[in-house]
């Protein structure tokens, strides 16, 4: 893997990392890219809020 | 904490029953809840049903400690494990859901060009935990929660909402990790894209 990844990619690696640890060298190219990509800084906040909304989704009223 | 009661009691008719609305309210997402479990909508409308009427016959012990939803979700799981067990005897066909198989990648190409950027670039949404505290946001949840296909939605429903390990969900699907964070992957990007066309997106926005 290079120095950084496209946004097909980095999506990927913001949702997995939800599930399990990424390696150090994931984090470095997703960290490469999220510096030059507001779409995908975005979609990590977007992620971040679905997740809340989620855990809220289990016990509002 | 709720003593069910053992005998049939006659149902309470709806209109009487003034906290018969707002029990009712929470039909879609224990419906949602039981199909995660069960698979099967007959069953789960079924599970439901029963809960429901569990739950206007034994409001009076329900003290508010927790929220109303914990509450009905704790007496639908009692139903929900009857079924389960009816589930695995009589069951003559097996639900056969599409979004299993994770060698197919065409859904990505549709999001992402061949350079795989985003097709369509996801937005900046502005407060969205203010939309948290809107019912109209809770509906436009549900019917994107709606959309998803059925494994998504069941994977989806188990580990973002009930908060279980990846591990225990994959085991019941019958499906591996990797297959389990695709379809994890796949309902993120639906949900997110129906909440930004339905809610959060400008159009949607100055819609409403």
């Amino acid at each position: 893997m290079g120095d950084s990844v496209n946004c097909r990619e980095a999506s990927r690696l913001l949702s997995v990392a939800y599930e399990r640890r990424l390696t150090a060298q994931e984090l470095q190219s997703l960290q490469g890219h999220l510096d030059k990509c507001f779409m995908c800084r975005n979609f990590d906040s977007q992620l971040r809020f679905l997740h809340q909304a989620s855990q809220r989704f289990r016990t509002k009223d | 904490m709720l003593r069910l009661q053992p005998k049939k009691m006659p149902p309470v008719a709806p209109t009487t029953d003034p906290r018969f609305a707002e029990i009712e309210g929470h039909r879609p997402y224990l419906l949602r809840y039981a199909l995660a479990q069960l698979r099967d909508r007959g069953l789960a409308e079924e599970a439901v049903q029963e809960c429901l009427l569990a739950a206007l016959e034994g409001i009076g012990g329900f003290g508010g400690k927790s929220s109303l939803r914990t509450w009905l979700t704790s007496i639908l799981r009692f139903k929900v494990v009857d079924l389960q067990r009816r589930a695995v005897s009589e069951r003559s066909h097996v639900e056969f859901d599409e979004g299993i198989a994770a060698d197919d990648d065409g859904w990505l190409d549709e999001l992402f060009d061949a350079s795989g950027h985003w097709r369509q670039a996801p937005q900046a949404w502005s407060n969205p935990e203010a939309a948290l505290e809107q019912r109209r946001f809770w509906e436009a949840f549900e019917h994107c929660l709606d959309k998803l296909p059925p494994a998504g939605s069941r994977v989806f429903f188990k580990r973002e909402v009930l908060g279980e390990e990846t591990e225990a969900i994959c085991k019941d699907e019958g499906i591996t990790p990797s297959n389990c964070w695709v379809i994890l992957h796949r309902a993120r990007l639906g949900l997110r894209a129906c909440l930004e066309k339905n809610w959060f997106g400008k159009e949607a926005a100055l819609g409403r």
